[in-house]
């Protein structure tokens, strides 16, 4: 990923007016150089104020920072510039749904997949859009049983944030599901002040199961299955979810590592049900 | 001449199971030294390796979980093992029937070497 950001670095130095600036600021971006990745954007949008995934770009920065509202405008620039964008209305409806906007991320989330090429699929906001249906209380879309897609029985209206609390056994701990961009599907991560941190965590863990996934499949040790890491107050484990999400969960550092393993078992149980539309 | 982590990196390369040994910048996922068996290339790997070494340590920091002192990642057919020294991290892979607990107490214990030899905690 170095080389590329090198790579990508050399081309804009040689030519500044080049669209080259989105794919660098993506790959710095999911280094997690966020200071880095917004300068590049900006600078680039300077040259380009018309270019839909330089905006795009800048929007998943700015939810990458937890600037949600930033984020919705930037996106919303986007659709105006390309109607119909699909990852600017994917966006939307995943901010919507973070800000707890639920008929508008209905809307932009339903937009996102009716503008889907014919035969393609977006599991993510497939998901998604079942969660925001669920959480509202409405029938969520139910295709047919035996394509394996998702099913969901009526009256399973639940808080997503409360997915795993009855799976996890006391209060130092903690779950959560996150898409495969670090968006926050389901749980939560209060922090010491009472704030729900869920979001900023999940921005931070993005691209890690890709990183996994290329770390793994280049020394051939077969698809990962946990990463796990201890801070100085925490155990976090965390292992690969559906559509490419990641299931994280954290503990106390007073938690046996077997324990932790099981509760990391249990939850990704609850979450593959979930999703499934069996919980 | 040696290199200032060629110690470390020595006396984990010898661990029954241990295929590779490496200290990496967290910046930039760049190898500093390493100690490879025969035929490997560990470059991407660092890489990774930092990468997510990085995304934990940001994580925790995100939720007020203090410094990341361990990490693995698990696979099948083997593992990944990386603490962080200041701006190194001190990468393994190992296979997967590796003893664990030795591997970590033998990372943890070349953090310090690794603070010593140009780990030095900056630009985080």
């Amino acid at each position: 990923m170095a080389d590329e950001v090198r790579r990508l670095s050399d081309e804009l130095a040689r030519d500044p007016a080049s669209r080259v600036f989105v794919p660098l600021g993506e790959a710095l971006r999911k280094q997690g150089q966020l200071d880095l990745a917004l300068k590049v954007t900006l600078r680039g949008l300077e040259r380009h104020p018309h270019l839909p995934d330089g905006h795009d770009l800048l929007a998943r920065i700015w939810v990458d920072r937890n600037e949600l509202l930033r984020a919705f405008d930037e996106w919303d620039m986007v659709l105006r510039l390309s109607p119909g964008h699909t990852s600017a209305m994917r966006g939307m409806g995943f901010v919507s749904y973070q800000l707890n906007r639920l008929p508008e991320a209905e809307q932009y989330l339903s937009a996102a997949l009716a503008a889907l090429p014919a035969g393609e699929t977006d599991e993510g906001v497939t998901m998604a859009l079942a969660n925001v249906r669920t959480a509202q209380g409405l029938p969520a879309p139910t295709t047919d049983p035996a394509s394996g897609d998702t099913v969901l029985p009526p009256g399973t209206a639940h808080d997503p944030r409360f997915l795993f609390s009855d799976v996890l056994s006391d209060a130092e701990q903690t779950a959560l599901l996150l898409d495969r961009d670090g968006l926050v599907l389901a749980g939560a991560y209060v922090g010491h002040d009472g704030r729900d941190l869920a979001q900023e965590v999940g921005a931070e863990l993005s691209g890690v199961t890709d990183a996994a996934r290329r770390a793994t499949r280049h020394l051939a040790l077969g698809d990962w299955t946990s990463i796990v890491f201890e801070t100085e107050v925490a155990v976090v484990a965390m292992s690969p979810s559906a559509g490419d999400g990641l299931l994280v969960l954290a503990t106390s550092r007073a938690t046996p590592l077997g324990l932790v393993r099981r509760l990391l078992d249990r939850c990704l149980d609850r979450a593959q049900k979930w999703l499934g539309g069996r919980y | 001449m040696a290199s200032p982590f060629a110690t470390v990196l020595d006396s984990l390369i010898r661990q029954r199971g241990v295929t590779a040994a490496m200290v990496v910048s967290e910046r930039d996922g760049i190898a500093i030294d390493a100690n490879l068996q025969i035929g490997q290339s560990g470059d991407r790997v660092a890489a990774l390796a930092a990468f997510l070494f990085r995304k934990a340590r940001l994580s925790a920091r995100a939720a007020g979980m203090g410094e990341v002192s361990f990490l693995q990642l698990e696979a099948p057919a083997g593992r990944i093992c990386a603490v962080g020294g200041g701006s190194l991290v001190l990468v393994v892979v190992a296979e997967s029937t590796v003893n664990v607990g030795l591997i970590r107490v033998e990372l943890l214990r070349g953090v310090d070497a690794l603070r010593h030899a140009g780990g030095v905690e900056s630009d985080r």
